[in-house]
């Protein structure tokens, strides 16, 4: 499985959204599947499948799957 | 119940943000915040609030001691306010044991974000470590969807519903609800990136 196809589960476990839902221009608190609560959840899939500990201001700024990827690349984690 | 000189002397910063007593050169972006319509219509007032009001409410504010109001920065901007009221007579909002709390998000770019949380998160660490207060009281119109949700998150339950519906949060309720969200927003800033 690559990265995207990580990032794609790690979405649809933590969010519990079908995996065609998850595109880049998916934001937080856009849809009602993606709130506070299942942003928790999704920071620790991230962390538990990239085996990546992700600082409060990546926390905060992970407001879309796009931003994800770009977050995720600090940390040495690429999408091609 | 007035008091001499301004009230709120307390300032702190916990989860990313910094909440600082309200100050007259606030004014003009708190009224521009609040009359935004999204957030107008939030509100159990929805006039438009004139240059003048803000002012005049402001000057009585800060020498209320029932109310205590604060500035809400985050990575160097103004994002927001955040309140809290006395809702028993003739005790002061530090004294009271039951608070009604406020907060609006004015800058747009982080009212869809978790930091939303933070304000309250400070806020209500603050009371109820330097305050009496047991209990929290939040009055909420039943259309706000997105504001009973964020109280919900924060471990209110719903005490009676209407048009507008009132919720209730005590130290407990909001320690266990909170946990893993205080958690995640009182982290380290630039930690170690990778855990291995």
């Amino acid at each position: 499985m690559d990265n995207q196809q990580k990032l794609q589960q790690a979405f649809t476990v933590a969010l519990g959204v079908q995996p065609d839902a998850v595109t880049d221009s998916l934001q937080y608190n856009t849809i009602p599947e993606w709130d506070s609560t299942a942003h928790m959840i999704l920071i620790a899939e991230l962390e538990n499948v990239f085996d990546v500990m992700l600082d409060t201001d990546d926390i905060i700024d992970m407001s879309s799957v796009k931003q994800a990827k770009v977050i995720l690349q600090k940390y040495d984690i690429n999408f091609a | 119940m007035r008091s001499e000189t301004p009230v709120n002397q307390w300032e702190f910063s916990a989860y990313q943000v910094s909440l600082q007593p309200i100050a007259q050169v606030h004014q003009m972006q708190m009224r521009a915040w609040r009359n935004q319509p999204e957030i107008r219509q939030q509100m159990l007032d929805t006039a438009l609030i004139s240059e003048e009001q803000q002012l005049a409410w402001f000057k009585k504010a800060s020498y209320d001691p029932k109310q205590l109001h604060w500035i809400v920065q985050f990575r160097d901007r103004l994002i927001g306010v955040t309140n809290v009221k006395s809702l028993e007579m003739g005790k002061s909002a530090a004294q009271a044991s039951v608070l009604e709390p406020g907060l609006y998000i004015g800058d747009h770019t982080y009212q869809n974000n978790i930091i939303a949380f933070a304000p309250s998160l400070a806020m209500y660490d603050f009371c109820f470590a330097h305050f009496r207060v047991q209990q929290f009281r939040a009055v909420v119109k039943s259309s706000n969807t997105q504001a009973m949700k964020y109280n919900e998150k924060l471990g209110y339950q719903i005490i009676s519903q209407g048009d507008v519906c009132v919720l209730e949060l005590n130290y407990n309720q909001y320690t266990e609800q909170t946990a893993i969200l205080r958690q995640l927003l009182s982290r380290e800033r630039k930690a170690t990136n990778v855990k291995r």
